[in-house]
């Protein structure tokens, strides 16, 4: 069939934090650039995000989140960059002759089109887990939102999702959004986490919760959901060390509303649709520092390659991938850039969740953040290593580290060497001496 | 067995509460057990004495306390509105249930010019077992040789391709695989095969471990070839019940939802009227398609001669990437165990590519207890190793389901012994569905019979059996997407994006067209075939029915997404405000009311659309 044909250099999926600032610094540096966002405006989730603390390293200021895409958004005019709203990606294909990807997409403007593009990055951010992907049983009533479709509903359409709203979750949407509803006149039963502390930054819990009298309830899940129609109660339960709930301390709730704040899996289907494995820890891209996703001129950035935490990462990855996109494509051959091997293989060492960037280029000029998890709190303090072989990299020591709050260590990558392969390291004996 | 043997074997249980009595040619048990397993055990005993059917109507004591034979299916309905509208109206038929068996059988009436109504008391069809199972249609391999279940499955499954054609649903036939797990398992092919011959199933093969790896890829590695039955298939049970009630309704049936029977009069050994919350009307003849209410709906017309308890069921699903890992349906049951051959569950790929994992089989007393427990989730782990490939991570949710099950494990298809004007189409359990086409086949027949007693019936000159579904732009091929998009741009507007469905798409599931307003049978441009077809829609109002009908929401994000615009497409369609949208009918709204500040505050609004190139253009020259 014949459809229109468009050509870029870089094409960004989609138009959220990450996406804006890769889309501009892209043709900042003389990129064709598009990007594709299936939503009628641009700005991702951060449109329904009317609370503040947005943007204070970027911009120094505590902004909403409606703020900081404004901001961005508002950058748009004037810079090259092509915006194409309510356009949907049907498909991505990669022609391996030619050296370009080919995406269908459809929007009401255009119909069905074709873009042919040298590059693209994907910045298609993250979707919300739902009640079943961790395990809570019961029937499937009215009043079970997940914590972002709430915050949709309030901020966005002006609805009000129930009279009296149990949460599950003290990440930061899940304390936010006590708030917001019980502002909005509902009543707030509580705050439940799974975990013995909470998930969300200390700052969060302070003004979320305490300054408004919203209990909260560790080592403490919700097991089952009542009410055929609507939601009537729920069951809650104490879990154990592993966070399996412990039979006997089980207690009905009675509430009409379910607020899940349970975690965020970052949207990889296109990157999948091509082939790209995924790694289990991120549930991301493995990538390297300039964002570059495993095939020529495809490139990731932000909570599509992991969840963050703060705007202002995801707005810097986007910015770097945005620009590797734009270098790739004024190069004239669209393969791998040659040497492409010399990439090594980064890995999280025990006690970490994952490390980020996965693979590291030595080639690359300029300072690298490596971004961290770990998997259990650690109070005592401990040092973190990058280290190739037996020789340390890098280093950086922590008074504390807390699985909610990824860390970073920086390093630079062209006085590496000659290595084989980095792991980062967690040493915790190390933390007796203090911190730095 | 004896009714004194049987009495004697419940005794040396040490039950003295249980009394057993002959009934309507029926075995009745009446007085109380304490506990669920007891209810199950005597009622599956009673089947042994050998009468027409058990009716076991022992009341459960104790913490799993329940009377199945008491419950009243109106308590749970107090939402329903009463209503006069069917109040003095008379009909030739009426067809109690909704769901897949009772949608066909209306379909199968309206080639006949009498006047049906179907009732069903919930706000659309197919949300009980109709819409809660995993849409295949048995081979008829796994039913028992000589029962109504063998004959009408294999019957169904062939019915079923044609009927799929002319309702424009997709159906598929992948085959159903069964994996031996022990080389010995071979040995029984002649079992097998004579099995399948026996119950006169379309083909079977055996595969050597072999060929199972290469038509299996992923296959677990501990499999030692299998026996294959190509006609097994795939259809959308909720897509092919509002298919069946749709092409019915274009075609001159009533729906009337969110109706429920609420009593039966009967004179002289015939049915007279039916007392409904929308009001009481005469009917010729009475079909009962209830499901797990068929045995309360035969006690209204005092013909209970057998009794459903209900069997839950329950199964996972898994992301759409999922059916790329996967070819056939695969299932591992143990075939040397001795006992009796059952389905077991499995790994079933839907027509739309998720695969299912399951069922459990669990018995429960909840006749719409969908709730589930993660003992039952449990169980269904083992099916995971029998494809390599696929990861509990791959879950998007899991629903149950529960079968109407007779305590004879058999379906009840036919008129009535002693009500004159009464067809039953009950205990229709899995494979119900693949089964549907034929049972709706037989009890429209002996509906016809009995209207012929007393009437005169013609065929239905004006019915059109063919019938154009909302089309589904994204298993289209582009070019006839396109179109659709030069039709209505709101085809272009992906609302659901998982599942990559258009507003257009919810638009048109929401638009009814109502058979009052046109002809018997809406009579569309002719299809590519040269004959006509229909496309009344079956008026749809919650988010459950846009999900059965489009899938918006049925994807990995389950509603995170779409949710607010498709509640936006329901207000707009139906002229209601946000606040009245419900996920599945009355007393379930998806929120509570407006914020404080009612004119929301759209905070979307501040950011500026897409900037068209032209404008971009303008801004560069200043």
């Amino acid at each position: 069939m014949a459809i229109d044909r468009i050509e870029a250099d870089v094409v960004v999926l989609v138009g959220g934090p990450a996406g804006l600032a890769a889309a501009l610094a892209a043709a900042g540096a003389g990129a064709r650039t598009i990007i594709l966002e299936r939503e009628e405006r641009l700005g991702g989730i951060l449109k329904q995000c009317v609370h503040d603390g947005f943007g204070l390293r970027r911009f120094g200021e505590a902004l909403t989140g409606t703020e900081y895409a404004l901001r961005f958004s508002a950058l748009i005019p004037g810079s090259g960059v092509e915006t194409m709203t309510g356009a949907f990606v049907h498909e991505v294909a990669r022609d391996e002759e030619r050296g370009i990807y080919r995406l269908v997409a459809i929007s009401a403007e255009r119909g069905i089109f074709a873009i042919e593009t040298a590059s693209i990055v994907v910045a298609t951010g993250c979707r919300e887990r739902s009640d079943r992907q961790i395990l809570i049983h019961g029937d499937r009533p009215a009043g079970v939102f997940t914590a972002g479709l709430a915050q949709r509903l309030v901020n966005v359409e002006g609805l009000l999702p129930g009279k009296k709203a149990l949460i599950l979750g003290s990440g930061d949407i899940g304390l936010i959004m006590a708030r917001r509803l019980l502002l909005e006149g509902m009543e707030i039963e509580g705050v439940y986490e799974v975990k013995a502390e909470a998930s969300g930054l200390a700052r969060n819990i302070a003004q979320c919760l305490v300054d408004f009298g919203i209990p909260l309830h560790l080592s403490t899940t919700v097991t089952e959901i009542h009410g055929g129609r609507r939601v009537e109660s729920v069951t809650i339960a104490k879990v154990d060390e592993r966070g399996s709930p412990i039979s006997g301390s089980e207690r009905r709730v009675a509430c009409d509303t379910l607020i899940l704040s349970v975690g965020l899996i970052p949207e990889n289907e296109i990157l999948q649709s091509l082939g790209l494995p995924l790694d289990p820890a991120t549930r991301g891209p493995r990538v390297d520092q300039s964002g570059w996703a495993g095939l020529p001129g495809l490139f990731a950035c932000g909570n599509a390659v992991h969840v963050n935490d703060l705007v202002d990462d995801v707005s810097d990855s986007g910015e770097i991938a945005g620009a590797a996109a734009a270098r790739f494509a004024r190069e004239e051959h669209h393969a791998l850039p040659a040497g492409h091997d010399a990439r090594v293989p980064l890995k999280a060492g025990p006690g970490l969740l994952y490390a980020v960037p996965q693979l590291i280029d030595p080639r690359q000029k300029g300072k690298v953040d490596i971004h961290f998890r770990t998997n259990a709190t650690i109070r005592e303090g401990a040092r973190v290593l990058l280290k190739s072989g037996d020789r340390v990299v890098a280093e950086r020591r922590f008074i504390a580290l807390r699985p909610p709050e990824a860390e970073s260590l920086s390093f630079d990558p062209t006085l590496l060497g000659e290595v084989q392969a980095l792991v980062l390291e967690l040493d915790r004996q190390a933390g007796a001496g203090g911190a730095a | 067995m004896t009714i004194e043997r049987f009495r004697k074997e419940v005794a040396d249980r040490g039950l003295s509460d249980v009394e057993a009595s002959e009934w309507r040619g029926s075995i009745r048990l009446e007085g109380q057990v304490a506990s669920w397993s007891d209810y199950v055990e005597l009622g599956r005993l009673a089947v042994k004495i050998g009468t027409r059917g058990v009716v076991n109507d022992l009341e459960v004591s104790g913490p799993e306390g329940c009377d199945l034979a008491h419950e009243d299916p109106l308590a749970a309905m107090g939402h329903l509105e009463e209503g006069g509208e069917l109040e003095g109206l008379s009909f030739d038929v009426a067809i109690v249930g909704g769901g897949v068996i009772g949608s066909a059988v209306a379909r199968e009436l309206s080639k006949w010019s009498i006047s049906t109504i179907l009732l069903e008391k919930e706000e659309d069809v197919a949300t009980h077992a109709s819409g809660r199972n995993d849409g295949m249609i048995h081979d008829g391999f796994a039913a028992k040789p000589g029962s109504l279940k063998a004959a009408y499955n294999v019957r169904g499954n062939r019915l079923w391709e044609p009927l799929a054609a002319d309702l424009g649903i997709e159906f598929a036939r992948p085959g159903s695989l069964i994996l031996f797990h022990a080389p010995a398992a071979k040995a029984l092919y002649p079992v097998l095969a004579s099995r399948a011959s026996e119950n006169g199933v379309d083909g079977w093969e055996l595969w050597s471990r072999s060929r199972v790896l290469a038509e299996e890829p992923k296959v677990t590695s501990d499999q030692h070839g299998g026996f294959f039955l190509p006609s097994a298939g795939c259809l959308s049970p909720y897509k092919a019940t509002v298919a069946l009630a749709e092409s019915a309704l274009a075609n001159g049936v009533r729906i009337s939802l969110d109706t429920i029977v609420t009593g039966l009069e009967t004179e002289d050994s015939r049915l007279r009227r039916v007392r409904t919350n929308r009001g009481s009307f005469a009917v010729k003849a009475l079909v009962n398609a209830a499901g797990i209410w068929a045995d309360v709906v035969a006690g209204m017309a005092n013909d209970r001669f057998f009794s459903l308890h209900p069997r839950r069921g329950v199964d996972m699903i898994l992301d759409r990437a999922s059916g790329a890992l996967q070819r056939h349906i695969m299932a591992m049951p143990s075939l040397l165990q001795g006992r009796e051959v059952t389905k077991g569950g499995g790994l079933v790929k839907t027509i739309e590519g998720n695969i299912l994992v399951g069922p459990t089989a669990r018995e429960a007393p909840g006749r719409e207890d969908y709730s589930t427990s993660q003992a039952e989730l449990r169980e269904l782990d083992r099916h995971f190793r029998l494809n390599r490939a696929l990861s509990p991570s791959m879950l998007i949710t899991y629903f149950a389901g529960v079968r109407a099950c007779t305590w004879e494990e058999d379906f009840i298809v036919g008129p009535s012994a002693s009500v004159l004007n009464l067809v039953h189409a009950a205990g229709i359990q899995s494979p119900g569905l693949a089964s549907a086409p034929a049972i709706a086949h037989d009890v429209a027949a002996s509906v016809l019979a009995i209207l012929e007693r007393t009437m005169k019936v013609s065929p239905n000159s004006r019915f059109v059996a063919k019938r154009r579904p909302v089309p589904e732009l994204a298993r289209l091929p582009l070019e006839e997407r396109a179109a659709w998009i030069g039709r209505d741009k709101a085809y272009a507007r992906i609302v659901c994006r998982c599942e990559e469905v258009s507003e257009g798409e919810i638009r048109a599931a929401l638009r009814p067209r109502p058979a009052a307003s046109l002809p018997p049978s809406v009579v569309g441009p002719a299809s590519p075939e040269g004959g006509a077809f229909t496309e009344a829609r079956l008026h749809a109002s919650s988010l459950d029915a846009v999900k059965r009908r489009t899938r918006a929401g049925m994807g990995r994000c389950h509603g995170g997404f779409c949710t607010p615009r498709v509640m936006e497409t329901i207000a707009e369609e139906l002229g209601l405000p946000l606040t009245a949208i419900t996920k599945k009918g009355p007393g379930s709204q998806l929120v509570a009311g407006e914020t404080k500040a009612p004119a929301a505050i759209h905070l979307a609004a501040i950011l500026p659309a897409a900037i068209p190139p032209s404008a971009e253009r303008a801004a560069e020259e200043e």
